[in-house]
């Protein structure tokens, strides 16, 4: 007998999961259908198939200004969250130091501060300083708000390695930067994979704080919330949500077997 | 520090890791919200003239029904998002760690998936869906359930948009830590409560859901944080009876009529709100562990 589950639990309960999964994905597959939809405005009655909103968003320079920046905003934040998140990752899972617990509460109180209150914070900290609004404010912002989810991921990788094989490393009389190249990068990359994905996805869909500290350059979000002010882009945005909705899926399905892949290996 | 001299021998120093990302927070992180408090007390002020401290805008904050009236709106909001949120996620979080199947991590990816996509396009979907002329109401207007000419117009701008589409935003996130909790429990415990003849509802009641409890409460904790302070997903299908206290904190700092000393009280406050809850938990997890 099943201490957990009846056999009629588990029927009950897989259903349940069924019906979750069909709310969560629903709203998406709507979306998938109306972007094919030949109509200005997406309901029901369907009128036909057509690729227009697709051909429409893909000459769309704003549009495409919008994504390109994002894009650069969001690789240059997660390249410096995860460098620092290295740094700060090592000091957390390698050593002991005076205050590592006001240390590490620092550096994840990002995680729960409100991004309104985060947003307004950085952009009554730049009028003070007088550093005008651009793209590199809102990295900065992005940076701040990606760290403590690469240390979230970094430091577990960190503490499930063998300090053994880096001892080994600067007894064959390898400096630190060498170890550090040769023996502890290779075994966290796994980890740095991801802690650089969810520092990019981050900071590609994080409006709140961007909408404050941004200047005249759009980043995508802030595109798109502007665009959802007129009906005559939705059916455009819909096709650009579906183009974007589905990469990201694809991304992470591929990043989850890749690490997976690439972990059995590493403990092999 | 407790290490021989010889294993400490080459390593990078620990300021030197810490410096940077430390430098980082203080300068774009602490010192920003330092100046938000000089602001709620008038020493620091962007309009020029005379400022000195007062307590002014507290005084008007801590006596305006307007303002802590809709801080407690958006408390019971977040009450509600939280609890929806973790009452949907609990059941199936508890089929996929303990049913046995052995796709169990493929599932999890399947339920977690929706969440690492975009937040903004999620809510366009729901936009696109609960609106008056929206697939909804089209849907049944066309299907003939209900007349075209009335269709159920409380389904976009209003509060129940802003919860229902919070809560779709949340649930994938919120299986996690349940899962987690769930997972890590030993089953021999299960069977020991069978073994004496407890019935599965009873060793849920007494066995696996105390168990599992540090999962719902960060599960909880995680939801009503952010929710709490939100102001994008009301501000796209909320309307004016679904807006939030962060609504008002954006609006107190936007055009039109800013205010933005009693847009730092408002700040400041929820952050003071954060902060406490925030000890709490982790007074809370530090406890768990101890025992």
């Amino acid at each position: 007998m099943d201490v957990a589950l009846s056999r009629n639990g588990r029927r009950l309960l897989s259903g349940f999961f069924a019906l979750l999964v069909v709310f969560l994905y629903a709203p998406i597959a709507v979306l998938l259908i109306f972007s094919f939809n030949d109509s200005d405005i997406p309901a029901f009655p369907l009128s036909g198939f057509t690729t227009r909103w697709y051909h429409q968003f893909a000459t769309n320079p704003d549009l495409k200004a919008a994504l390109g920046t994002s894009a650069i905003v969001a690789a240059i934040s997660s390249a410096g969250a995860v460098a620092l998140g290295i740094l700060a990752s090592i000091a957390l899972a390698r050593r002991r130091f005076v205050g590592k617990s006001v240390v590490s509460a620092v550096l994840l109180a990002p995680l729960v501060i409100p991004y309104i209150v985060f947003g307004i914070s950085l952009l009554l900290f730049f009028h003070a300083t007088g550093i005008p609004r651009s793209l590199l404010t809102v990295v900065i912002g992005h940076i701040v708000i990606s760290l403590p989810y690469t240390i979230l991921v970094l430091v577990p990788r960190l503490t499930q390695i063998d300090t053994g094989v880096e001892e080994a490393a600067y007894d064959l009389g390898a400096g630190p930067y060498r170890t550090f190249g040769l023996i502890v990068l290779p075994l966290i990359l796994p980890a740095v994979v991801s802690a650089w994905l969810i520092a990019f996805t981050t900071s590609f869909d994080e409006y709140a704080v961007a909408s404050f500290v941004v200047g005249t350059r759009q980043t995508f979000p802030i595109y798109l919330y502007s665009a959802l002010r007129f009906p005559s882009n939705l059916p455009q945005v819909i096709a650009v949500a579906v183009v974007v909705l589905v990469v990201s899926l694809i991304v992470i399905v591929g990043a989850e077997i890749a690490r997976r892949f690439a972990e059995r290996r590493l403990a092999a | 520090m407790g290490r021989s001299q010889g294993s400490l021998r080459g390593h990078i120093a620990t300021p030197a890791l810490l410096g940077l990302p430390v430098a980082w927070l203080i300068a774009f992180f602490v010192v920003p919200i330092v100046i938000v408090g000089l602001y709620s007390v008038d020493v620091y002020s962007l309009f020029p003239g005379a400022h000195g401290f007062t307590l002014g805008a507290w005084h008007g904050f801590l006596h305006s029904s307007v303002y802590l009236g809709l801080f407690w709106k958006s408390v019971k909001m977040a009450l509600i998002v939280s609890a929806v949120v973790v009452a949907l996620a609990y059941p199936v979080a508890y089929y996929l760690a303990l049913s046995g199947t052995k796709r169990k991590y493929v599932l999890l990816l399947v339920l977690i998936a929706p969440f690492l996509t975009s937040y903004l396009l999620r809510v366009l979907a729901w936009k696109v869906i609960l609106g008056n002329n929206g697939v909804l109401n089209s849907f049944l207007a066309w299907t003939g359930i209900r007349s075209a000419n009335h269709p159920l117009s409380q389904l976009l701008y209003s509060r129940f948009a802003v919860i229902l589409v919070l809560a779709y935003v949340w649930v994938p996130f919120v299986a996690l830590p349940i899962f987690v909790s769930l997972d890590n429990l030993d089953r021999r415990l299960l069977e020991a409560a069978s073994d004496l003849y407890a019935s599965r509802w009873q060793a849920f009641l007494r066995v696996t859901f105390p168990l599992s409890l540090p999962g719902v409460v960060a599960a909880f904790f995680f939801v009503f944080i952010p929710t709490v302070g939100e102001f994008v997903t009301p501000s796209l299908v909320g309307g004016t009876s679904g807006y939030m206290y962060g609504n008002q904190i954006a609006d107190l700092f936007s055009t039109g009529f800013p205010d933005w000393e009693t847009g730092s009280v408002l700040a400041l406050f929820l952050l003071g709100v954060v902060a406490v809850l925030t000890l709490c938990f982790a007074r809370f997890t530090q406890a768990r562990e101890a025992t």
